[in-house]
């Protein structure tokens, strides 16, 4: 049971977050911080299709997360869902079409396996 | 993908990027923090649902640390729009040290060797990241509204 929470955790929270990227892109560098332009980007976070798409991947993955406490510990929840840096690394290269340098590959690497190491 | 347009001159980390790395970073952090907090004070689900509705809203840690959590959200989909997804997450994920820091100075719990060895191999993976360029390239133009 264990396992198929870790795996909606990070397949739901990969997707969500790829998606949010996508959509958020779309709107262009923000740049104004005034009050308009604050109402402004909240507005398009919440009509916004595919950015909506990705909130509720991330609230589901973040629902499943909370699931998988009440089964296991911390020190087996984070260090397993950890791997979805890498997948999400993964997703940004292929999907998103983001140029992933090795200086990028090896920071998600290590992030990923110092989460491991926190949580032990 | 051809249509893919690859930018010749990377944006810079400019004031803005690291103010906002800083938001999402701080507000992460003191959101679960508060709501942690908030959390182990609520009463079992099953004494009654309203009970907990009721204590979960006027518990003084729990709505300002949804609210934070909110701020972090809305930080994060903010700096989606001019940086890079595998440039976000690693970077933001300096908030496991802030949370570690947080624990040993202001809570005194203690921190594990293994612990501190994870924190640096963070810190050291969000170092390199934070070196690369935040934005690597250009939607196709047909994706642009």
């Amino acid at each position: 049971m264990k396992w198929l929470w870790v795996a909606v955790t990070v397949i739901s929270g990969t997707i969500g977050d790829v998606l949010c990227a996508r959509g958020m892109a779309m709107h262009g560098e923000l740049d104004d911080f005034r009050p308009k332009g604050i109402a402004r980007i909240l507005r398009y976070i919440v009509t916004h299709k595919i950015v909506l798409a990705g909130i509720a991947g991330d609230a589901i993955s973040f629902f499943s997360f909370l699931a998988l406490l009440s089964v296991t510990e911390l020190n087996f929840a984070v260090p397993a869902t950890a791997l979805s840096y890498v997948f999400k690394t993964a997703l940004a290269r292929w999907y998103l079409r983001e140029h992933v340098s090795w200086g990028r590959w090896a920071g998600a690497l290590l992030v990923a396996f110092g989460i491991v190491l926190v949580s032990l | 993908m051809s249509s893919t347009l690859i930018q010749r001159r990377p944006a810079k980390a400019t004031v803005k990027n690291r103010v906002f790395i800083a938001l999402v970073v701080i507000s992460n952090t003191l959101g679960t923090v508060l709501l942690g907090r908030g959390m182990t004070q609520m009463p079992d689900f099953a004494a009654g649902a309203l009970t907990y509705i009721v204590r979960f809203l006027i518990n003084p840690w729990i709505v300002p640390g949804i609210a934070l959590l909110v701020v972090w959200m809305v930080a994060q989909l903010s700096m989606l729009t001019w940086a890079d997804l595998s440039y976000v997450l690693p970077v933001t994920a300096s908030y496991y040290i802030l949370t570690a820091i947080v624990s040993r100075f202001f809570l005194d719990e203690r921190i594990s060797l293994t612990r501190w060895i994870g924190i640096a191999v963070i810190s050291f993976g969000v170092m390199l990241v934070s070196h690369t360029p935040p934005r690597t390239h250009e939607l196709p133009e047909g994706l642009l509204e």
